[in-house]
């Protein structure tokens, strides 16, 4: 963890030293205290944690068992009833390929135009540019759920419906990207670049050669809002596509657990469907987890 | 600058709008000019394959419509693909909005008022070969303003449904088999244990309605131009419900862990349960173990009363190939496809000259067939599924709540409709 | 403008600058005119037409009918203005639980992982974030089955001797059940005759339903852990010297807590409230999936309502209609907001990073 390194290579506060000190002065006080706190994060930790072991341990269970024993870790008989159903008698693979394609190419998308558009407002000076200030800023503000109807009105208008264009292109309307890279590109300094254009470079090429590969931080930061984002998205798909080709992993799932008459409860597949649906971004996050720590501390500290 | 910059910014605005607005018209898609939904001749634009929705009650009438549409598919050589719809008006609904609906869908009585309004159907029931051969009660659910929209696809009655094995072991016999209200009340609570409740079914108007029925109640009266959700013997068919739930004989299904008054019943979460023909497919899936029988629902004060429920093949005014999807329709409504549907997930055929066949191959179900001749419908009116819709809201809690109350509140809704 | 003379002083070494800036900021300028600006602005026209679903909403057989389908829901007393006040009911219940037991929740877990005495945070850290990571879609079915009448939640409460609640099930208030225990079953005259919405006070007052509850825990379970990293982040940046200032005036922890760091925490703190209320407000996902807005419309939400009133029933303008009145309640909170900030001079810049999260913790 990020933190825990910084804190130790950081020169003692005094604060920490009083309580390095403090600690040494009542001994049994704080050990009390130590083991009320620990005590208390475990029980948190278990909370947080249960649900999701739970989840994995149904996904293989059998109907009865999870519903006679929905609290054990381990199945009383272990069936992969749930996974083969899913991945050889049902549309599971399609949802995750088409959840697959719509996440790489919003995420790509993102990526480029985000980093694009914030170098022109961090940089470049041009007539107009505080408009598109405003206008970012005020587009922002509008909530997503309240541009269901409105999303689907224009994407009939565009006869884009029900097409991959429909899932992928709207998803890539990212302001908040915009302001992380724009401000990501404020910190570079400048004469970088002022170098470069002496030499004679064009404006792309600056931005391209020079400047984005600074960026990379920023950019890790876009790809992993834009892969959470998108990756987990639904009411957008459910606006833009109806065929079952182009059902994504959240709208299938979806569709599973509203489930039907008589197809029961299931709960076993439809923990195993939500549970695959999760490794993807549980796989990012421990792969970037002390990025995504340091992006919100280095959001605040800014 | 401030203001400057919100003026150019209108402008900036209006350019972006003008530039979509000429796109899209150039695109030429999306929203095309109105079809006309009647008349003229069908479409048949075979280049195209069919898309066929349906609201499958389970795996078994799923399978069975896939391979009936196969078939159809490979002798006509028109492609033909089935699709589950998780929420059939949903997707209805945005299909006929974005003017990409599938061809063939499962329509229910209540939807009919609202998709024929606005010219999403195709009203080609005059066309059918087979047309003089469905129930007339049947056909007058699916006609609208005087045109036969749309063909029945079958339809189903709701009788009551008996665990036998369960059944003696409470030690009760045929004779036993309820035939009254005080009768129904004595046997659910005598099969009334710890483990499971006597009688389970959906809290929903769909399943109470029966009761309504048996008090000679119903929501509308037949041609669904009055109002009478509040009348005197819904109530009492209500507060007899009201009264099995308190006394905890009966529940409702989802209070005990199931999906539906069937899943309860094949778990053995109840004795009983009041469902209708699709049961059966559901049981030998499902649960082929468990053994059952059926029988008509008890008397009420107004003596046997019930509900039907059918569905019809619609088709959309926008499908290219309206000429292939009627076909496929006959095909469907057919008395061979229609006896296959029968035996594979249980609705009875909705044609008369299938009755009798349908009979003697289905001699423990001729309670349902027999519920035919004094069941009543649902409310077609348009905007009846949102007053049914709030109904079951208000049913989810009958235990506590107060049936004339509900029923009021129905009246009042449904004669807004009215009006 | 007033850029003209700088930006030809610079010609020199910027040449070509104005055009590059254009270019570079058209495709997001595009983008968020197709699938922004411009759908609001058809929705809006819709909100005020008769639109029954066919054909092009600019068609010539449409028409304006003025302020009709706001005025069904907001006074037409019929199932429309019923299910709009039901919503607003639910929602509002869920706002006012959600937000102040996330926040609470989740400055108590970045206090207690901050302790630097603390071995293993980087693990209860990653715990209790989690949750958040995951699809509103993952957690709702999973929700669906801790909760159901046979899940875990039940048997845990079996265990320590209580007989818990059928949860998705169970349409009742929570309210009104508390006051059902001390034998209250109705409301005094003046709450149950009189009504707002077409909801008498009466049910207003009925309390989150139990259903509604198990999505409450649900929101906070999956928040809590986002907001965590905002109050850990402000943790490290608190000036130590106070504190320290605050020890040797023989403060205890809990007085240091209140008097000290809570105040600097000020920021952070109405961030996350907002942030709360704004996606407090927009609740659908777990809706969707889970219940569909039952049992006995309990779980409905304005968010939800609209998706349903336009897209199942074809009432399309009303659907617009609930969409814009929600989108007014969300602005009034965010004015709001933006007012309490100004009261205490936090520059918008500081808001900015956060604004991210509303997109990537969705709407839950």
């Amino acid at each position: 963890m990020s933190t825990t390194v910084r804190s130790r290579v950081r020169p003692r506060t005094p604060s920490q030293r009083l309580r390095n000190l403090s600690r040494e002065q009542l001994p049994s006080r704080a050990i009390a205290g130590r083991s009320l706190l620990y005590a208390i994060l475990i029980v948190l930790a278990t909370i947080y944690v249960a649900p999701f072991l739970v989840q994995v341990a149904t996904s293989f269970k059998t109907d009865g068992d999870a519903a006679s024993n929905p609290m054990s870790l381990i199945p009383q008989t272990w069936s992969t009833a749930a996974y083969e159903r899913l991945f050889l008698n049902s549309d599971f693979p399609v949802w995750f390929q088409n959840s697959a394609i719509v996440t790489v190419f919003v995420t790509l998308g993102r990526v480029f135009f985000n980093s694009l558009a914030g170098y022109a407002l961090a940089r470049l000076h041009f007539r107009g540019r505080n408009v598109i200030f405003a206008l970012l800023i005020a587009v922002m503000s509008v909530p997503g759920v309240v541009l269901l109807i409105p999303k689907f009105l224009v994407i009939n208008q565009l006869g884009i419906y029900d097409t991959y264009v429909a899932m992928v292109v709207p998803l890539l309307t990212d302001a908040a990207g915009v302001f992380i890279m724009k401000n990501f590109f404020e910190s570079i300094p400048a004469s970088v670049e002022e170098q470069a254009r002496i030499d004679g470079a064009g404006t792309f090429r600056v931005f391209w050669s020079i400047v984005l590969p600074m960026a990379r931080p920023a950019l890790v930061t876009i790809i992993i809002l834009s892969f959470q984002g998108s990756w987990n998205e639904l009411s957008h798909f459910i606006v833009a596509t109806q065929s079952s080709e182009l059902t994504t992993l959240t709208k299938g799932v979806a569709s599973l657990a509203s489930g039907q008459l008589s197809q029961g409860t299931q709960y076993p597949l439809k923990l195993a469907a939500a549970a695959i649906m999760t490794i993807p971004v549980a796989v990012m996050f421990f792969i970037f987890q002390k990025r995504i720590m340091n992006t919100t501390d280095g959001a605040v500290k800014e | 600058m401030q203001r400057r910059n919100s003026r150019w910014l209108i402008g900036a605005g209006l350019t972006v709008a003008g530039a979509l607005t000429l796109s899209a018209c150039g695109s030429g898609s999306g929203f095309g000019g109105d079809t006309a939904a009647t008349g003229g001749e069908l479409t048949s634009d075979s280049s195209q394959g069919l898309n066929i929705l349906i609201g499958s009650s389970g795996d078994a009438e799923t399978a069975s419509v896939n391979a009936a549409v196969a078939a159809w598919s490979e002798e006509s050589g028109t492609d033909a693909k089935v699709s589950v719809a998780s929420d059939l008006n949903q997707q209805l609904a945005q299909g006929f909005a974005a003017q990409k609906p599938a061809d063939v869908f499962y329509l229910s009585t209540d939807a009919l008022a609202g998709y024929a309004s606005n010219g999403s159907l195709l009203a080609y029931g005059d066309e059918l070969a087979n047309k003089d051969d469905f129930y007339p009660s049947l056909v007058s659910s699916f006609t609208y303003d005087g045109e036969f929209y749309c063909a029945p696809k079958d339809f189903s009655t709701l009788q009551l449904i008996i665990n036998t094995d369960l059944w003696a072991q409470a030690g009760l016999t045929d004779a036993d088999i309820p035939t009254t209200w005080d009768e129904l009340a004595a046997v659910s609570k005598t099969l009334t244990t710890p483990e499971r409740v006597g009688l389970a079914i959906g809290g929903e108007y769909a399943r109470l309605g029966a009761f309504m029925a048996e008090a000679g109640g119903s929501l509308m009266n037949e041609d669904s131009t009055e109002a009478t959700a509040n009348s005197a013997e819904n109530v009492a068919g209500l507060e007899y419900a009201q009264t099995l739930l308190n006394d905890g004989v009966m529940s409702y299904a989802s209070e005990i862990g199931a999906g539906w008054g069937g899943e309860a019943f094949g778990k053995q979460l109840s004795a009983m349960t009041i469902e209708g023909n699709w049961i059966t497919g559901a049981m030998k899936n499902d649960f082929p173990d468990v053994k059952y029988t059926v029988a008509e629902l008890p008397e009420g004060p107004e003596g046997k009363g019930t509900m039907q429920f059918t569905n019809c093949w619609g088709i959309a005014a926008d499908s290219p190939n309206q000429a292939a999807a009627l076909e496929l329709v006959e095909q469907l409504t057919s008395k061979d496809a229609q006896l296959t549907f029968s035996e594979e997930f249980g609705p009875m055929p909705s044609i008369q000259s299938a009755a009798e066949e349908w009979k003697i191959s289905n001699p423990t179900l001729v309670a349902f067939l027999n519920g035919a001749d004094y069941a009543k419908g649902v409310p077609n009116v348009q905007g009846a599924a949102d007053v049914v819709s709030d109904l079951n809201a208000q049913l989810e809690s009958l235990k506590t709540g107060d049936a004339t109350a509900i029923l009021d509140s129905t009246q009042q809704n449904l004669e807004a409709l009215l009006k | 403008m007033s850029t003209p003379a700088r930006t030809s002083r610079r010609s020199g070494i910027r040449g070509g600058e104005a055009a590059s800036g254009w270019l570079f900021t058209a495709p997001m300028i595009i983008l968020l005119g197709m699938f922004l600006v411009i759908p609001v602005l058809m929705a809006l026209w819709v909100s005020f037409s008769d639109w029954n679903g066919r054909g092009s909403p600019f068609s010539g057989s449409v028409s304006f009918v003025g302020l009709d389908n706001y005025s069904a829901l907001v006074g037409g007393g019929g199932l429309a203005e019923q299910d709009f006040g039901t919503a607003l009911r639910n929602n509002a219940w869920y706002v006012l639980l959600v937000v102040p037991i996330q926040t609470m929740l989740s400055l108590f877990l970045a206090v207690l992982v901050n302790r630097q005495i603390l071995r293993g945070r980087g693990f209860f850290r990653t715990a209790f974030y989690f949750p958040s990571v995951t699809s509103s879609v993952a957690i709702t079915v999973l929700w669906l089955f801790l909760f159901s009448a046979t899940g875990a939640v039940k048997k845990l409460l079996a265990f320590v001797g209580v007989n818990g609640p059928n949860w998705f099930n169970d349409p009742s208030g929570v309210l009104h059940n508390i006051l059902g225990v001390f034998g209250v079953q109705t409301g005094p005259a003046a709450l149950t005759d009189n009504s707002f919405l077409g909801i008498s006070f009466w049910e207003w007052l009925a309390g989150p339903s139990v259903a509604m509850s198990a999505f409450i825990l649900m929101a906070v379970f999956t928040t809590s852990g986002t907001f965590m990293l905002l109050f850990i982040a402000a943790l490290q940046n608190l000036s130590g010297d106070v504190v320290e200032a605050a020890m040797m005036d023989g403060a205890n922890g809990w007085q240091r807590f209140w008097r000290v760091t809570l105040p600097q925490l000020r920021p952070t703190l109405f961030t996350v409230l907002t942030l709360g209320l704004i996606g407090a407000w927009q609740v659908f996902d777990q809706i969707y999936t889970g219940t569909q807005g039952g049992p006995g419309k309990t779980t409905l939400t304005p968010a939800y309502l609209s998706y349903q009133t336009a897209f199942t029933n074809q009432a399309w303008g009303q659907g617009a209609a609930i969409a814009f009145i929600l989108f007014v309640i969300i602005v009034v909170f965010t004015l709001f907001q933006r007012w309490l900030l100004a009261e205490r001079k936090v520059s918008v810049r500081r808001m900015r990073p956060y604004l991210q999260t509303p997109t990537s913790g969705g709407s839950r």
